[in-house]
């Protein structure tokens, strides 16, 4: 199928994507199957010849031809392609697990206008924007938010689940190939919920179990004498109250936990890359970045917001 | 291959002419609404609010819901694009989403009934005239009110769905969700108040002979869509004033850190969504049912199974709303039951779509545009049911969900299922009200352009859904293969919907300057309204049409001939009286006379009533509480003068005489029938109401494991029991006051009224004073919201029955009603019996609640 390499749902990558993918192949064809055989008759009813001398009477429908097309038509084949379809849809259903499987892997997933809180609690890692899954191995997510309804939605390994304020949703799925996939954020959230990206990295187990391991390391201590004073900065400028770095005293809540910031892919939930321009921009006022957003703008001076800057790249 | 165009059908040359009595002047003119600006304002005549519902309803289409697409269309159109600012986008499509669902379709098809029906069905007027009038004055300033938001930048931006705790107070600060709540909260009213008078109007006043069986389909649609505007529509308002008071006094309904929870918003917003899908598809359905048998020159196949098509839809669409909640965490078995009823729907569905091919295939095709219009509606709408089934499934819905393949699958069933029909219906209709045809040609350009635009603009955003591309987002990123499909989309709303809406309108407006006279029956039509001149006189009909077929026109030789006896009462009923505008009630299902009554006049009190419930509003929007009370005492004193009892223009001896000589019962001082089938439905509309402040209250109580929350005692119950017996005592009252009467004892009535009052504000005093003392507070668990807002309700309503009570006390000591004539007694009997058993309930369900485990 072209449409397949294009992604998304049509490329299932896991067992729940790809039961949901049937599914669909399956009422596709019936669907299309119904269209057709509705669309014959529309167009013979429109277009067929009729005699000229045809007596209104003898064409208008009783009795045994009535019965072909209103219960034929519009009740026996309905519930004929209805009891397939919902036969399909339980044994779908099925596939989804309900429950979490054992020896899942669990990570805690948190919403916030507009980025996503991400933690292994078993691991005892907690970062932003970015979810590292082994391939091959359930992962149970739970789901909640810490503000509005947000929703999970990654399309190539399974349907979405929504996170609300009051309560845990858990979401089990399972990448069976290494690769990455963009997922947004797939509630309406207020005004940046276009931008409320998260990266899902599908890797080998040895591979996340190296990544796991390295977040799991506290934060380096910085060596160069910017990267000091932006420590200094960072914990005196307001940006701690909001922030987090292990083994440090910045250990602010609200706001993402930044201990290996510089590892991720991206800033502000996937709207601009994580380079030292963007950054400092970021850092400077993140709303010229992305309108909005709850980190309010440094009133730093150039050369503080560099030594700042020079600090949070040293976040490995 | 392109069928050519048939010749135009016998332009009404067997069809039977309508008697024009020398009468016909005078009724005309007892029937029109009094001249210039004052006669606007006081106009309650169908005609106009017809018209006036239908022409509001586009303008609000063209005001906002296709300014906005086209922006939002431009702005998708690539990728990062900064055309539209977030702010701004996420306004367009919460403006567009609700503008379409509540300001537009629905005005339309309220418009098309009100407009259509005393002809349709054989009538002169709808059973109450100035109810008409209050609906459209509500709709208008609801819809201002609601578009005002942009003169003070505070356009709603939390979706026409508005979910908690985003649309909340925390989360949307400002005012501008009031102005949603609010602004709707109006327009709500005046639907419910339209939907009570097409019930009546359907199921009461019809011609003579006309039986259920012989009603045109279109009435049957409009019936069950206005039951389902009442069903739907009332859970909605309970709705927004539960949101309303979370937002203005502090409520914790929706707040889940205080007891309150953040799914019932949907759970009671979708009791309302999913059914209002339905309330604009089952009147275009019934356009289309009138639409084929004209254009087949054949009569429609299936009747009695489409109109079961049409009830069974109208009851299932309530038992699926949760199918729009599939991703917020249901149990399996939840989401099983409601896949199930939710893809039942399409059998009924299919039961319709295969009576219209047969009657297709049956039948001889007229190639004139209302008839494209209905194919194009069939091609669309069957793709938009078959992707309908496909969202059913809870596991593909999971992928589809929030996606643009949603909204793909709704634009083919709205525009396709709904938009089509409502413009073939304008191409059907038009040439009845204003005497002109609509252009041919022209009609194809706007059919083509129309029926391409929409499977352009629409069908990639089901690919570009599952690949991935969710709803709501005011941009993407590139390199995710979105980027084409959007740009498709964009071409179809640019180069073709918009082209053939503007073709439309330019249809409109030159064939009402020189379009082609349409003589009473362009298209050789068989229902009733072609029978009729074109344009039709204010009165509709002179001398009754006496029915006998369910194609009248096409059956009958002449629509004044019949049973002898039914025959001298619509002559008699053509000469006479034409000092009143008189109107017949018939017996629901067989459709003979039952009753003359007099049909309201013009009166202003409709817009007063209108303009006092705006006031209310305003008054909360703007924080102006003192504008509440100013409201409520204009909307309560408009209500008492708009059912000021008039004199009745005939004595009760020549009553008799006419019922004599008829056989049919005249009641010149207003309806009984009517009044009661008021009364009866506006006590449904209640029901509804604290039925869904119940369903809220259970909700909130299976969600707190803690009720009442720590630091609270379970209320005591004796001053409640005290309260409840009093209330009790206060119906039976009233009760045995209307008894009395029966007997000729007038001071037995007034005895029982003052019965009524005395023990009813007894009641509330006590019940108030035990409020206070309880002293539970509302805003700071969802508990005590709750408490206070069942209470304020049932005590309102009591107050409402007190007010009433204290209404008819004051006619009954001026000696206005006799044995014969008390039809406002009767109907504030049953209110009190309503108001016992909500009294009960209410405080049984919030003094025993707590001790339910």
């Amino acid at each position: 199928m072209t449409l397949a390499a294009a992604g998304g749902s049509f490329d299932p990558q896991g067992p729940a994507a790809r039961s949901m993918a049937e599914l669909w192949w399956l009422m596709l064809v019936l669907g299309i199957a119904v269209f057709a055989f509705f669309a014959v008759l529309l167009a013979g009813g429109l277009l067929r010849r009729r005699r000229a001398d045809a007596d209104a009477d003898a064409e208008s429908m009783s009795g045994r031809r009535f019965t072909r097309w209103v219960v034929g038509g519009g009740v026996v084949m309905p519930v004929v392609v209805l009891v397939v379809v919902f036969a399909a849809t339980v044994e779908a259903m099925r596939d989804v697990p309900a429950r979490v499987p054992d020896g899942a892997l669990v990570v805690d997933i948190v919403g916030h206008q507009w980025w996503w809180e991400v933690r292994y609690p078993g691991e005892g890692v907690t970062t932003a924007n970015v979810l590292h899954l082994p391939v091959g191995r359930p992962v149970a997510l739970q789901l909640t938010s810490a503000d509005v309804i947000h929703s999970f939605w990654v399309p190539a390994l399974g349907g979405k689940l929504d996170l609300l304020p009051d309560g845990t949703n858990t979401l089990v799925l399972q990448a069976d190939q290494a690769g990455e996939h963009r997922s947004n954020c797939a509630e309406f959230c207020g005004l940046q919920h276009a931008e409320m990206g998260l990266l899902v990295v599908a890797e080998a187990p040895d591979r996340f179990a190296a990544w796991i391991a390295g977040q799991r390391e506290p934060a380096a201590e910085p060596v160069a004498a910017t990267a000091r004073r932006g420590q200094e900065l960072f914990a005196g400028a307001g940006c701690a109250s909001c922030h987090t770095v292990q083994g440090t005293r910045a250990t602010g809540a609200g706001g993402p936990d930044l201990t290996h910031v510089a590892s991720r892919p991206s800033i502000g939930a996937g709207v601009v890359p994580n380079t030292t321009a963007d950054l400092a921009a970021w850092v400077e006022d993140p709303h010229t970045v992305k309108e909005g957003v709850g980190m309010p703008a440094s009133k730093l001076s150039a050369e503080d917001l560099d030594a700042v800057v020079a600090y949070l790249e040293t976040l490995r | 291959m392109t069928p050519s165009p048939g010749p135009p059908p016998d332009a009404g040359s067997e069809t039977p002419l309508v008697d024009e009595p020398m009468t016909h002047q005078e009724l005309d003119e007892l029937f029109a609404d009094p001249p210039g600006l004052w006669g606007q304002l006081t106009g309650v005549q169908n005609d106009k609010i017809g018209a006036r519902l239908l022409f509001t309803g586009f303008f609000f289409l063209l005001l906002g819901g296709s300014f906005d697409s086209v922006l939002m269309r431009l702005q998708l159109s690539f990728p990062q694009s900064d055309l539209v600012s977030p702010q701004l986008y996420n306004e367009l499509f919460t403006n567009h989403g609700t503008v379409t669902m509540f300001l537009v379709i629905l005005p339309i098809f309220e418009g098309f009934a009100i407009l259509l029906l005393p002809l349709l069905l054989g009538t002169r007027e709808l059973p109450f005239p100035r109810l008409g009038a209050f609906a459209y004055w509500t709709l208008l300033f609801g819809g201002l009110l609601y578009y005002s938001s942009a003169l003070f930048q505070l356009v709603p931006d939390a979706g026409w769905f508005a979910y908690t705790p985003l649309s909340g107070p925390d989360f949307s600060p400002d005012l501008a969700m009031d102005f949603w709540v609010l602004g709707l909260g109006v327009a709500e009213v005046g639907a419910i108040a339209a939907a009570l008078e097409i019930i009546i109007g359907v199921l009461k006043m019809r011609a003579p002979g006309m039986t259920l069986s012989r009603m045109p389909l279109f009435a049957w649609a409009v019936l069950v869509m206005a039951f389902m505007i009442l069903f739907a529509f009332t859970p909605l308002i309970i709705g927004s004033l539960l949101l309303e008071l979370d937002r203005g006094f502090g409520t914790q309904f929706f707040d889940p850190e205080q007891g309150g929870s953040s799914l019932l918003w949907q759970h009671l917003f979708w009791i309302f969504g999913h059914p209002e899908v339905y309330i604009q598809s089952i009147p275009a359905a019934g356009v289309v049912s009138m639409v084929i048998p004209a254009f087949t020159r054949r009569r429609i196949v299936g009747y009695t199974w489409l109109v079961a098509a049409t009830v069974a839809i109208g009851f299932l669409s309530f038992g699926l709303w949760a199918h729009h909640m599939f991703t917020v965490g249901l149990a399996p078995i939840i989401l099983s039951f409601f896949a199930a009823a939710s893809m039942a729907v399409a059998i009924p569905t299919g039961v319709q779509v295969f009576a219209w091919l047969a009657t297709i295939w049956s039948g001889r095709p007229v190639w004139r545009t209302p008839f494209f219009f209905v194919v194009g509606f069939l091609v669309i709408f069957v793709i938009g049911g078959i992707t309908g089934v496909m969202v059913a499934a809870p596991p593909f819905d999971m992928q589809a969900h929030d996606s643009q393949f949603v909204v793909a699958h709704l634009h083919y069933v709205l525009i396709g299922g709904v938009a089509f029909p409502i413009f073939a219906g304008v191409y059907y209709w038009f040439p009845k009200f204003s005497g002109k045809l609509l252009d041919e040609r022209l009609g194809r350009w706007n059919f083509w352009l129309l029926f391409i635009g929409v499977n352009v603009a629409f069908f990639p955003m089901h690919i570009v859904g599952l690949l991935g591309m969710p709803r709501r987002v005011y941009t993407y990123d590139p390199g995710q293969g979105w980027d084409i499909y959007n740009q498709i989309s964009t071409v179809g709303v640019l180069a073709f919907i918009v082209p053939g809406i503007a073709v439309f309108v330019w249809n409109l407006v030159r064939s009402l300057r020189r379009g082609e006279p349409a003589g009473p029956n362009p298209w050789g039509a068989d229902t009733l309204e072609w029978a009729v001149p074109s344009p039709p006189p204010e009165h509709g009909w002179s001398v009754l049409p006496i029915v006998r077929s369910r194609h009248p026109v096409w059956d009958q030789d002449d629509l004044h001939a019949g049973d002898e006896r039914l025959e001298r009462f619509v002559r008699g009923l053509a000469g006479w009286p034409l000092r009143w505008r008189a109107a017949v009630i018939v017996g629901t299902a067989d459709a003979r006379p039952q009753e003359v009554f007099r049909v309201a006049d013009p009166s202003i009190w409709p817009l007063v009533a209108g303009g006092g419930l705006l006031l209310i509003f305003l008054g909360e929007l703007t924080k102006l509480r003192w504008g509440i009370a100013i409201g409520a005492l204009a909307l309560l004193g408009a209500a008492i003068a708009w059912n000021w009892p008039v004199e009745a223009p005939m004595t009760e001896e020549e009553e008799d005489a006419f019922e004599q000589e008829h056989g049919v019962p005249v009641n010149a001082g207003g309806s009984v029938v009517v009044a009661a089938w008021g009364m009866g439905l506006g006590v449904l509309f209640l029901g509804i109401a604290f039925a869904s402040l119940l369903l809220a209250y259970f909700y909130l109580r299976l969600e707190n494991p803690a009720w009442p929350p720590p630091g609270l005692a379970e209320p005591g119950v004796t001053r409640a029991l005290a309260a409840a017996a009093l209330v009790v005592a206060s119906g039976s009252a009233a009760r045995f006051g209307l008894r009395r009467l029966a007997s000729g004892d007038r001071p037995g009535l007034v005895l029982g009224l003052v019965g009524a009052l005395g023990a009813g504000g007894t009641a509330i005093a006590v019940q108030v004073a035990d409020l206070v003392h309880l002293d539970i507070g509302w805003t700071t668990h969802a508990y005590g919201s709750i408490f206070s807002t069942l209470s304020g309700f049932v005590v309102l309503v009591t107050g409402g029955a007190l007010i009433m009570t204290a209404m008819v006390l004051y006619w009954s000591l001026r000696g206005l009603y006799t044995a014969r004539r008390h039809a406002a007694l009767s109907n504030v009997a049953t209110f009190w019996t309503a108001t016992q058993v909500i009294w009960v309930v209410g405080f049984a369900t919030l003094y025993l609640g707590p001790a339910l485990t």
